[in-house]
């Protein structure tokens, strides 16, 4: 007998413990159908109306955390000449008053730019890039000397780079047919390294947030086009440049480009000539308040800049030390990128701040991405190999959310199984609002209604007062008219949710963290994550996880009884 | 009478063809407004001094990089010669880039005049703002602004106790230091 009940209640064990396997194995089942069509809509872009909130939900997280350094670290400006710290990257600027300084006017001539290389090479900088294509007929001489100042800089172990459309470009200077000293031809090709400065927008809002990694053809293989001007650049620098060139261009499509973080703070060294604070803070509560959530303009850019009249005149700028000492702390051993900026050139480009900055700082910001993330940039899930590993992490993601979220369902429901979350009226509270309402006539309270929501939509800094207000006449009223059981278990259910959305910002947190530093994926897609949490849980419960419970119930029926018919 | 009145008539119908003296860059840098300023010595660092040959009718161009000992070898005062736009100083020197190159010319970023000496140090770096209007069709009105760097005082500060120093450059393209073309 004994012996009996000792195996009944083995056997009453094995069989929960069966039954608890089946619910776990079930509720992950759920789970992942729940995250599969999550990740589904998350990825639906059938009019690219998905693209645009996004590309502008990456936009705020720069905007707002770019400042950050454990989303953009950037060099400290402090610390950019210490002995470990990377090389800093100067933008010089080219502008009327720089031209009109040795006596030229736009176009930048030949003969200006073999003047300028000539002083920065007193600068003693790593690399030179000019900003410029050379592709308009120049006198001989002109031509001359600046291959001439060119040849000189290489020689001193200075890198230069010139921007091409393509290497032929580089032909033009070599019809001149000049020569050193010693009588040898110098070749355009042996003094400059050709490098693409073609640009990459998003088709939806035309901002340049991603950076070519090469520029070549469809049709060619990856890895054989000229490679993007702040990639060379920073590949040459590296130690083994050819191994890094190839990995950064290799197995890419040739739309191909890795994502720029952005910060919305100016490099401090600006505040020397602009007219704007340089450290800004960009706060999301801006965005809770309906205030601007990006800046309106950037006076004050976040790359370092020399305007090349302050190099030519100490005049313009006198405050860069009796010997130049401020001068040379800032370029010695830099990359310096010249470019022009003049009005009506339309070399502008849109920055994932949505403000506008000369084309040369594409190429700055380009450089300082490679050189915080050590060469190794965020780039979108498109274009990586195998692409549908990183859905498939996507997936994983989900699906840790969504088993969280039926977690925190069955709990609710356990607790106060009538309603459906803590957040909606009791019955209680419907039952003395509708009379309060219904004391007016039908007509006028709709139309009341519908005057007040019209005021709301009008006048968006109501909205907020208008919730903080319902909230707490809503709470008002629950605690005077639901009972205190009924309370108290809305308390606990309101404690389940907030514990339950903890543990999912956890759980998102630790996928931005992995993705982010790991999987080098740009935040993109964290918006993603935190609308399915907020979100995407009640709009897919009520459908496919019901559809899937039946589909379930009708299997586990037809197993048991109607499978033997 | 009669002739005072003729004499009267001339000049006046013959002033506009007169044409006026250019008048003297009131705002001319110290290195070219004053006379027999000199050039004391490098202030490069140590490293070679790009030098320009031409002159401003025909145009500047590169002609080499060297030493201030070429320039001055026994570390004397150089006098100079001519400048152009408060940023090139002419030397009385034709030899040191080679033949044919005509007095040379030497950047007054690298250099160090009497002129500076004598005028009170100016730490206020010009303002300056880039161009990213995408019309041109108008001219957008910039406020005035104060340079500042950190060696200044914070803007409100500077405008209580000290007049801007704007940049005096000698060109109407340079005149602004906060330019609004």
């Amino acid at each position: 007998m004994s012996m009996a009940g000792t195996t009944g209640r083995a056997a009453n064990s094995a069989g929960r413990a069966r039954a608890l396997q089946g619910r776990l194995f079930r509720g992950a089942l759920h789970s992942l159908l729940l995250a599969s069509v999550a990740l589904f809509f998350l990825n639906f872009n059938l009019l690219g109306t998905a693209t645009a909130s996004k590309r502008f939900s990456q936009d705020l997280v720069y905007a707002w955390f770019g400042s950050e350094a454990w989303l953009y670290p950037r060099v400290p400006v402090g610390a950019a000449h210490q002995a470990p710290a990377p090389p800093r990257v100067v933008v010089v600027v080219i502008d009327e008053r720089a031209l009109a300084l040795r006596g030229a006017r736009w176009p930048v001539p030949v003969q200006f730019h073999a003047q300028l290389l000539a002083e920065l090479e007193v600068l003693r900088p790593r690399a030179i890039l000019l900003d410029f294509l050379l592709l308009d007929p120049a006198p001989r001489q002109d031509t001359c000397d600046l291959l001439a100042v060119a040849s000189r800089l290489r020689q001193h172990g200075i890198g230069l780079y010139l921007a091409v459309t393509r290497p032929e470009d580089l032909q033009l200077l070599d019809a001149a047919a000049c020569r050193d000293p010693s009588g040898a031809v110098i070749r355009a090709a042996q003094v400059f390294t050709p490098v693409s400065v073609q640009r990459q927008v998003d088709g939806s809002d035309f901002v340049s947030r991603r950076y070519p990694f090469e520029q070549r053809a469809d049709t060619d293989a990856a890895g054989s086009g000229v490679a993007s001007a702040a990639v060379r650049m920073y590949c040459d620098s590296a130690g083994a440049p050819a191994a890094c060139v190839a990995r950064l261009t290799g197995a890419h499509s040739a739309d191909a480009g890795f994502e720029l973080a952005w910060s919305p703070a100016g490099d401090p060294f600006n505040q020397r000539w602009s007219h704007a604070p340089c450290i800004q803070a960009i706060s999301p509560v801006r965005a809770i308040l309906n205030q601007p959530a990006l800046p309106r303009e950037s006076p004050c850019p976040p790359v370092a800049t020399l305007f090349a009249a302050a190099l030519l005149s100490p005049e313009v700028d006198p405050a860069l030390g009796a010997g130049n000492e401020e001068l040379f702390t800032l370029a010695d051993q830099s990359f310096l990128l010249v470019g022009g900026n003049f009005r009506g050139s339309a070399d502008l480009i849109t920055t994932p701040m949505h403000t506008l900055l000369p084309g040369v700082y594409y190429h700055a910001a380009a450089l300082e991405n490679l050189l915080a993330f050590d060469g190794r940039p965020k780039v979108r899930k498109e274009f990586r190999t195998p692409k549908i590993g990183f859905y498939a992490y996507d997936l994983l993601v989900l699906w840790l959310l969504a088993a969280i979220f039926q977690w925190r369902q069955g709990w609710v429901q356990r607790l106060h199984a009538t309603d459906h979350g803590p957040f909606e009226l009791s019955a209680a509270a419907r039952a003395w609002i509708a009379p309060v309402i219904a004391r007016c006539p039908t007509p006028v309270w709709v139309l009341a209604t519908a005057v007040l929501l019209l005021l709301l939509s009008t006048f968006r800094s109501l909205q907020l007062i208008a919730v903080a207000v319902t909230v707490v006449i809503l709470v008002g009223v629950e605690l005077r008219v639901a009972p205190m059981a009924e309370v108290r278990e809305r308390l606990r259910g309101l404690l389940v949710y907030l514990a339950a959305m903890g543990l999912s910002l956890g759980v998102i947190a630790l996928a931005i963290w992995v993705g982010y530093r790991w999987l080098r994926l740009p935040p993109g897609d964290w918006l993603g994550y935190f609308s399915f949490v907020a979100f995407g849980f009640f709009v897919a419960r009520t459908a496919i996880l019901e559809f899937g419970r039946r589909v379930d119930e009708l299997y586990v029926a037809r197993s048991t009884g109607g499978g033997t018919q | 009478m009669k002739r005072w009145l003729l004499v009267a008539l001339v000049s006046a119908a013959a002033a506009p063809l007169v044409p006026a003296d250019e008048p003297a860059p009131a705002d001319k840098p110290a290195a070219c407004a004053m006379l027999n300023q000199r050039i004391l010595g490098p202030r490069s660092g140590g490293r070679p001094l790009p030098l320009l040959a031409g002159d401003p009718a025909h145009g500047f161009r590169a002609a080499c990089s060297v030493p201030w000992s070429t320039l001055s070898p026994h570390n004397q005062a150089l006098p100079i010669l001519d400048c152009y736009q408060g940023s090139l100083l002419q030397v009385a020197n034709d030899a040191a880039c080679g033949r044919d190159t005509g007095p040379l010319w030497v950047s007054t970023r690298w250099v160090l005049t009497s002129a500076d000496e004598q005028r009170p140090l100016n730490r206020a770096a010009a303002c300056q703002h880039l161009e990213t209007g995408a019309l041109a069709a108008t001219r957008d009105f910039q406020p005035d602004c104060l340079p500042q760097d950190k060696q200044t005082p914070p803007k409100a500060a500077t405008a209580q106790h000290a007049p801007a120093q704007p940049a005096a450059p000698a060109t109407p393209a340079a005149a602004a230091p906060n330019p609004s073309p």
